[in-house]
């Protein structure tokens, strides 16, 4: 019994709370941060009461849905059903731990930070699956199987459009795509069309915005959380909240610099310099921002149209992309030019064609008559 | 703890549908996937949930995505608006039809004084035809804000900011009838012979100002919609009514202009001072969820146009029959007549029996949601969910004038 | 395709002439009410056949049922069909007696399908049952109600209200 295994353990259990802590706050401040900005699009004020500016508001909702009763429906399975809403947070939490908040703090520096990633976000997939095979209810197990078929569908596109940050990176560390981003020379601005790939396919991932039909409301049923209420739904619903902190983090870390800004050796302390984390933290609220926007603006996608656009369009996208960069890093003379110049025109065919042709497709001259009798 | 609630017996519409999937597989034809063991399965949509449109209930039968049947339970607003008609005079009755279809308030009252009036041979005045002309086509925009904000609401729930831009809207417009009837929702304004109150000091300005926001409006709501590829992939080619389905199920209003039929009360059995407005009826071509939707759109602006003519041609003269001494106890000759007004949802209209004393002797209402409403296991057959809430959107009922 | 409407540009009193013409007797006693509606009288008996020929009528078809609506007159009952025809853009007003003692009558639904709820309606409200009808049940009152509420001499009955 040495003191320092003594010790050990109880680092990691600290580091553990932490991270968790971290998590949490995080998706507590993005939930009162989506409810006011979607009053702000709509015209209307959203929660203001709670605290300044209604910051308490999801402390006040967390404490509501800790009061209210613990019901599990009788032929649940109560292990799995009590596991579910507790698992389902470790995605967020894993992946929150290889991040580079800012220059000198990252919690583990991996050296295969994009691998660890991309096998974390499974995770979640598990832990929906669990809860709606638990609920013992065929409504949720169909809404549940959807929401893993979705987020399965959703993460080959991902996976694609992170093997070429790594290629254009050179390394599957978190830490070196952030550092061969350079001050300006971010990942969005050379690799425009990567980061469209990345982007709808995160927002799919979270089941957020157009991609949200697994929790639709005004759909005949409820989905995987059915039969869930009080904390143990809080749990699902502070898990999306996260990722989609979470997710935003990783997005700013592969394309928008990480850290990266100005002035980022202005205050250091204990070696931990305070102005990129500022940096951090505006770019990804401003990420979260964009994906309360999108939701706000686009009807959702139906389960068809869902799988359909990640199978026939993404996926073969991402495909030709990881091609087409490979040839152009083999290839091409000024490889980082070449690699905006494609990436660009990729960008500008995709967003036209594709928009075009589909609403050429869809849409058609209304004729409007006059009858005058 | 189970045994504290009985096993529940489904009620009349339940068994129905129960029935008929049973009638169904005994003829062979159950479920797609009966290989796999699905059966086709009856759901319950109401009369509390979100996309329905108040308190309608919809037994759904379900064969995994798709709406096998559907089976509208209506009844549960039911104020036996028809029974109270025989026991209040004709001029007490006059508020009870704006509580149909509420929405629309201005037109429904529209469709009970006409008939009274047609009954007992009362000519409202010259300007008063005028106010009720604007006061009906200002709800007639209300009300299709209301449609058009609830549709999109469907089908983008919450997320959407387009619903509260049309209410906000519409809030301008009911600040105008408040200014001049005294209430937002249910005006109790007309009278037989004219309209109650003559409008206030400056009403004709601020509405002229409102009018002439409206067309921005609708540009509002269609660059949010219009373009957008995934309203477009949801609405296109989604719950077809085809020309037949218009005459069969006697649709009427934007429902049936959108599939191309020019049926508008106000041309093709014009009334009050419509032949002397310059307005165009919108027609659709195809009939789909989106046509519904881009006619409310476009009687938007057709509305707008009409006040606006309204007000440069109101003229003056008083707005009641009879001055200060308005007609209050009617007793209409005996006999039956019906007349009808265009409603924002269709052709509103009463067919009252009178027998000469002073309370009706039989009032029926011809709503147009309770004849709209019959065509939906038609339209919704075969099609996924989804889409069924988006077609059930697009019809825009009002369960008040349905239950009556 | 609907014809225009009012495409055929007849008056009201030569589609009444015709009318009388192509029925004969069946439609007693046609008279015209202003502005474009023509009321007559139907036997019960003939309804259905009356119906079937009135949908299918040479360039005057009524093919829309606007409503069917039930009267109580207290030694009998009435209901009365209003009938649109899109050709002649004009209205159609049948009365058709039902003896109170056998409130039965033929059912339209199968000619024009949106009688159907207006047929309901009238079983519910007044209790005319109509014969061939295919789902005749309550709609606007609650399943188990006692009793049809719009007959002139209806008494409510406690068991309609339970709960009270």
């Amino acid at each position: 019994m040495s003191w320092d295994l003594v010790l050990a353990v109880v680092r990691l259990i600290v580091a553990v709370l932490i991270a968790y802590a971290i998590v949490f706050v995080a998706a507590l401040v993005n939930i009162v941060f989506e409810r006011r900005v979607l009053g702000f699009l709509q015209d209307r004020l959203g929660p203001n009461r709670t605290g300044w500016q209604g910051i308490l508001q999801s402390v006040a909702d967390a404490f509501k849905m800790m009061g209210k009763e613990d019901f599990a429906p009788t032929a649940a399975d109560k292990t799995m059903f009590t596991l579910a809403p507790i698992m389902v947070m470790i995605g967020a939490v894993a992946i929150q731990v290889v991040i580079p908040y800012t220059k000198g703090w990252t919690d583990q520096n991996l050296n295969v930070g994009l691998i660890y990633i991309v096998a974390i976000t499974s995770f979640t997939v598990l832990s929906i699956l669990l809860g709606g095979w638990a609920s013992h209810n065929k409504y949720s197990l169909v809404g549940a199987l959807r929401t893993a078929a979705q987020m399965v569908s959703y993460e080959l596109p991902m996976i694609l459009a992170l093997l070429v940050v790594a290629m254009a990176a050179g390394s599957l560390s978190l830490n070196a795509v952030v550092a061969a981003q350079g001050s300006y020379r971010w990942f969005v601005f050379t690799m425009p069309f990567t980061f469209l790939l990345f982007f709808i396919a995160s927002v799919a991932e979270l089941n957020r915005g157009p991609f949200d039909l697994p929790e639709s409301e005004s759909e005949l049923v409820a989905g995987y959380g059915t039969e869930y209420s009080g904390m143990r739904f809080g749990m699902f619903f502070l898990n999306e909240y996260a990722g989609m902190t979470i997710m935003s983090m990783v997005t700013v870390t592969l394309f928008l610099g990480g850290w990266q800004g100005p002035f980022a050796n202005a205050l250091v302390i204990h070696g931990v310099a305070l102005v990129p984390l500022v940096w951090f933290l505006v770019k990804v609220y401003a990420l979260v921002f964009v994906l309360v926007w999108i939701r706000l603006s686009v009807p959702r996608l139906q389960v068809d149209q869902l799988m359909g656009f990640a199978w026939k369009v993404l996926i073969p996208l991402g495909l030709v992309n990881i091609l087409a960069t490979a040839a152009v890093l083999l290839w091409a003379p000024h490889w980082k030019l070449a690699m905006a110049v494609y990436s660009w025109l990729a960008l500008i065919a995709f967003v036209g064609l594709f928009d075009t042709l589909l609403r050429w497709r869809l849409k058609r001259q209304r004729r409007r008559v006059a009858v005058l009798t | 703890m189970s045994d504290a609630f009985p096993a529940t017996v489904p009620d009349e519409a339940m068994a129905l549908a129960l029935r008929r999937i049973a009638e169904a597989e005994a003829a062979g034809r159950g479920s797609e996937m009966a290989g796999l063991g699905f059966k086709q399965v009856v759901v319950n949509m109401g009369p509390q949930h979100p996309s329905t449109h108040g308190v309608l209930r919809l037994v759904v039968t379900l064969d995994g995505e798709l709406v096998k049947d559907v089976i509208p339970v209506v009844g549960y607003l039911h104020r036996g608006k028809e029974k109270i008609a025989e026991k209040r005079t004709y001029f007490q009755y006059i508020p009870i039809p704006d509580r149909t279809e509420y929405i629309a308030g201005m037109n429904c009252e529209w469709g009970y004084v006409g008939t009274v009036e047609k009954l007992a041979g009362i000519r409202p005045t010259r300007r008063a035809e005028f106010i009720r002309v604007i006061m009906a086509e200002l709800n007639r925009i209300a009300s299709h804000q209301v449609g058009v904000g609830t549709f999109v609401a469907d089908l983008a729930p919450l997320g959407t900011a387009i619903v509260f831009y049309a209410f906000r809207h519409r809030e301008k417009i009911l600040d105008l009838f408040e200014i001049a009837t005294g209430a937002r929702l249910m005006y109790n304004y007309f009278r037989f012979g004219g309209v109650r109150y003559d409008l206030p000091d400056g009403w004709v300005e601020q509405c002229r100002e409102v009018m002439n926001q409206a067309p921005a409006w609708c540009d509002e709501y269609e660059s949010l919609v219009n373009d957008n590829a995934v309203f477009l992939q949801r609405c296109i080619g989604k719950g077809v009514m085809t020309q037949d389905d218009v005459a069969d199920y006697a649709i009427t209003g934007p429902n049936a202009r959108a599939s191309g039929v020019a049926h508008d009360l106000r041309r093709t059995r014009p009334y009050s001072v419509y032949p002397e407005l310059d307005f165009r009826v919108c027609l659709g071509e195809h009939g789909d969820v989106f046509d519904r939707y881009q006619v409310r759109v476009d009687e938007i602006r057709e509305s707008a146009k009409i006040v606006l003519q309204c007000l440069d041609m109101l003229p003056a003269g008083p707005v009641q029959l009879g001055g200060l001494r308005p007609p209050y106890v009617i007793t209409p000759p005996p006999g039956a007549c019906y007349t009808a007004q265009e409603n924002p949802r269709g052709e509103y209209g009463t067919y009252i029996v009178s027998d000469g004393s002073r309370y009706p002797y039989r009032l029926k209402y011809r709503d147009p949601c309770f004849v709209n409403l019959q065509i939906f296991p038609k339209l919704l057959r075969d099609n996924k969910i989804a889409d069924a809430v988006a077609i059930s959107g697009s019809m825009d009922l009002c369960l008040g004038g349905i239950d009556r | 395709m609907l014809p225009a409407i009012g495409g055929a540009g007849l008056s009201i009193d030569e589609v009444a002439a015709r009318l009388a013409a192509a029925l004969g007797a069946d439609l007693r006693d046609p008279r015209v009410q202003e502005p474009d509606t023509v009321v007559a009288t139907v036997e019960r008996g003939r309804l259905h056949d009356v119906a079937v020929r009135l949908r299918g009528l040479d360039g005057l078809a009524y093919e829309s049922c606007n409503f069917v609506a039930a009267v109580d007159y207290v030694n009998r009952f009435e209901t009365v069909y209003h009938l649109y025809s899109f050709a002649s853009n004009t209205y159609l007003e049948l009365h058709v007696d039902v003896p109170r003692a056998q409130p039965v009558v033929a059912t339209v639904s199968d000619v024009w399908p949106a009688a159907d709820w207006h047929e309901r309606e009238a079983w519910d409200m007044m209790g005319i049952r109509f014969e061939g009808h295919p789902d005749l049940r309550r709609i606007l009152l609650k399943d188990d109600w006692v009793g049809h509420p719009l007959r002139k001499d209806y008494v409510d009955s406690v068991e309609n209200h339970p709960h009270v």
